[in-house]
């Protein structure tokens, strides 16, 4: 008898002493879990890296990360979200993939995450994540099914997100008592001055290659020039005055840029900024970490940001990645765990001091974080003019991409008339659409 | 009766583990292949909950300026590359069909451009071409020449990759070619040396006619290959400038990852297949023609 009793006491005790347990520490029931992460070779996840250990030390819950090159993990990831079983439990996706994941049904809604008591982080602060790349990479099934509204719900939250930044040579402007252009005139007019104040030296770095680089660089100034793919009943609009606009904003760009500029990519676009071949830079902000990089660069301690140049509107790009649970993942609930935990407030502010893209406004206004990233502040006031609508969420994206790419190539290397390659993209594209079934409510 | 039924079936039996592999292994994925290109299929999807379309992938395809377009650059790079990799080829095999010293070191040298992977390939020419650090603009400028838009020219583009190819393959038919020529009959050519012929008469009348088999075999196989080359590509143009060096392997990858059409990939990628089980038909048939006009020749003069 006495020794049931004993047996009795000692299970109370441990009982008592798991549920304890378990309210102390959110993370207990989940400790010894291994989490298995799909994450690109990017340099924000590079960051992450380094600061994911901490996440083991103080949760318990293993993580494994899969690290491949970011399209080459959207093949995988499309193959894995297929099974019905899938190998992720957590998926970092390229905001393209928004519209193919969500709309084959393979993400979880994080709605009943943030509603279970013992998941949801009560000091996480969602208001402060930023609002564009809440737009364009979180919030699905408002305007035009890819965009908030009264109806939207959240797949997925910005980590890794980016925007388009203005890099420039402070050593050459001071030498030729240049201004940092603000405004599109101004942008145009210097990219093809610098060439001939520096001989040798190209304007901005651009890129252009033939299919997503072109497609890419046009966008850019697309919507600061005012234009949009698609009009609010999807009519192909890129042909419009503000698409032949950017296209010759392109064409001058590549024109007055470095030698062989037409093919290209966004690493040799990079690579010849930082190797002191042009005096701009107008891409995204992932590039920045790059610069003061010695062994990268030789332009170390010679660049200074500024927002965008402004058009007939700003109109900044929005980019990048966001993290999300797949519907066939294994451990979801500790999967959610570890997205809080790395978007939180104040690992978001870690993963920025080890080099990273913060989504939070928090993190581009702390004062530790501009010390060593004096860019960051500039960059957080190029994100309040970020436009989550630069380019359609849709998935026939892909398809209108590469040919819009194609028919720019075509533009800038061999003298096809603008208005006329727009004219055939339109056309082609509205041939997708209709396809698609964009037109099945259009009488 | 029985023990006679059973000799009967041997064969077949001892076939029938072959016959298993390449059904498994060969007419399965072919059969699939075929099936996927009659559906509207996207890869978020399973196999099955694709749309049947029936025949519209093919249809589309052919109203495609894109794919028209990309046949025909891939006509052309094909037909160039493997006529200039024949005649660089066997003219080499020609020139080195004799006791060098060194010559086992020199014919390892020459195969060297085969064994590296093509990714490598391609990296290497994309930096030789590059328009200010490369090798081949800095040559041309210390010359005192115009460096040359390799790579940002549509018309160059497609130049510059007919180098690279014809740079990596052309040992491959140098071999074979050499291979076929170490083997020829010693008589016929010492005959034709006795009746006096020349260097040149040996060639054009003995050797080349002896070693057509061959290199019919060696150019078909260059063939089938050079439709199918990806990756060189790949790094150096990715298709571009504009679609001047898009081969159809390359849009056949694009068509299934970035436009996210694995039916119109299945459906182009038949295409392909026909293109080339045409082209190989007719080789062997002429092949065949020509042998039995030989045949034909032959029997004459041995009747005669």
């Amino acid at each position: 008898m006495r020794a049931f009793l004993k047996g009795v006491a000692a299970s109370v005790t441990a009982l008592v002493m798991t549920a304890g347990a378990a309210w102390a520490d959110p993370y207990a029931p989940y400790a010894g879990e291994t989490l298995v992460v799909s994450f690109p070779a990017h340099p924000h996840f590079t960051a992450v890296m380094k600061v994911l250990p901490r996440f083991t030390e103080e949760t318990g819950i293993e993580v494994e990360v899969d690290l491949l090159q970011y399209l080459k993990m959207r093949e995988k990831q499309t193959l894995e979200l297929t099974k019905s079983r899938g190998d992720y439990d957590l998926i970092a996706y390229v905001v393209f993939s928004k519209a193919d994941y969500v709309y084959a049904d393979q993400l979880e809604n994080l709605a009943k995450y943030f509603m279970n008591p013992k998941l949801a982080d009560p000091h996480y602060n969602a208001d402060d994540l930023i609002d564009a790349y809440v737009s364009n990479i979180s919030l699905v099934g408002g305007e035009k099914g890819y965009l908030p509204g009264p109806l939207a719900s959240a797949y997925g939250i910005p980590f890794g997100s980016e925007t388009s930044i203005l890099g420039y040579r402070t050593d050459i402007f001071e030498k030729h008592g240049l201004t940092v252009p603000e405004t599109y005139d101004d942008l145009l007019d210097l990219a093809c001055r610098i060439p001939e104040l520096e001989p040798g030296m190209g304007g901005l770095s651009s890129r252009a290659a033939s299919g997503h680089h072109a497609s890419h660089a046009f966008l850019l100034h697309l919507a600061p020039l005012g234009g949009r793919i698609f009009d609010e009943q999807w009519t192909p609009i890129v042909n419009n005055e503000a698409g032949v606009a950017a296209a010759e904003a392109l064409k001058t760009i590549v024109g007055c840029g470095p030698e062989g500029a037409q093919t290209f990519g966004f690493a040799e676009s990079g690579a010849a900024f930082l190797q002191g071949q042009t005096a701009m830079f107008l891409d995204t902000t992932v590039f920045a970490g790059q610069v003061n990089d010695p062994t990268k660069s030789k332009v170390a301690g010679l660049v200074g940001w500024a927002p965008h140049p402004m058009g007939v509107r700003r109109g900044s790009q929005t980019g990048g990645f966001g993290v999300a649970i797949p519907r066939n993942a294994e451990n979801k609930e500790a999967a959610f765990l570890l997205m809080q935990w790395l978007t939180s407030p104040r690992v978001d502010k870690m993963i920025a001091l080890a080099g990273g893209n913060p989504s939070r406004y928090s993190t581009h206004a702390d004062p530790e974080v501009n010390e060593t990233f004096p860019h960051m502040a500039t960059f957080g006031e190029a994100l309040k003019h970020a436009d989550p609508d630069w380019r359609p969420i849709i998935p026939v994206w892909g398809k209108i991409n590469a040919d819009l790419g194609t028919a720019l190539s075509k533009v800038l290397t061999e003298d096809l008339d603008i208005q006329e390659a727009l004219d055939g993209v339109a056309e082609r594209a509205r041939a997708t659409m209709d396809e698609a079934g964009y037109y099945t409510w259009q009488q | 009766m029985a023990t006679a039924r059973v000799k009967r079936m041997t064969p077949y039996m001892f076939l029938a583990p072959a016959a298993a592999i390449m059904i498994v292994g060969l007419l399965y994925p072919i059969g699939y292949m075929v099936y996927a290109s009659f559906l509207d299929w996207n890869p978020s999807q399973r196999i099955g909950e694709a749309d049947w379309v029936g025949l519209r992938n093919y249809v589309t395809l052919l109203h495609d300026a894109s794919f028209r377009e990309s046949v025909g650059v891939t006509l052309t790079f094909s037909a160039i590359v493997v006529s200039v990799e024949l005649m660089l080829g066997v003219g080499l095999a020609l020139l080195l069909d004799r006791n060098i010293r060194g010559m086992s070191a020199l014919r390892t040298l020459f195969i060297l451009p085969m064994m590296i992977a093509p990714i490598v390939v391609g990296l290497m020419w994309r930096y030789m071409y590059h328009p200010s650090v490369g090798i081949l603009n800095q040559t041309l400028k210390s010359w005192g020449l115009e460096p040359v838009p390799w790579l940002s020219d549509s018309g160059w583009a497609l130049t510059s990759i007919i180098i690279a190819d014809v740079w990596q393959w052309t040992p491959f038919i140098f071999i074979l070619a050499l291979a076929a020529l170490q083997s020829l009959p010693r008589s016929a050519l010492e005959a034709a040396r006795i009746d006096g012929a020349s260097g040149w008469q040996q060639i054009i009348h003995i050797k080349l006619p002896l070693m057509m088999p061959v290199l019919i075999v060696t150019g078909l196989l260059r063939l089938i290959d050079s439709f199918k080359v990806l990756e060189v590509i790949l790094v150096m143009t990715n298709g571009g400038p504009g679609l001047s060096t898009e081969i159809l392997s390359l849009r056949i990858s694009r068509t299934a990852s970035e436009f996210r059409e694995l039916g119109q990939a299945a459906a182009m990628s038949n295409y392909l297949l026909l293109i080339l089980l045409t082209l190989t038909i007719v080789m062997f048939v002429y092949n065949k023609v020509v042998e039995s006009r030989a045949q034909a020749i032959r029997q004459q003069a041995e009747e005669v």
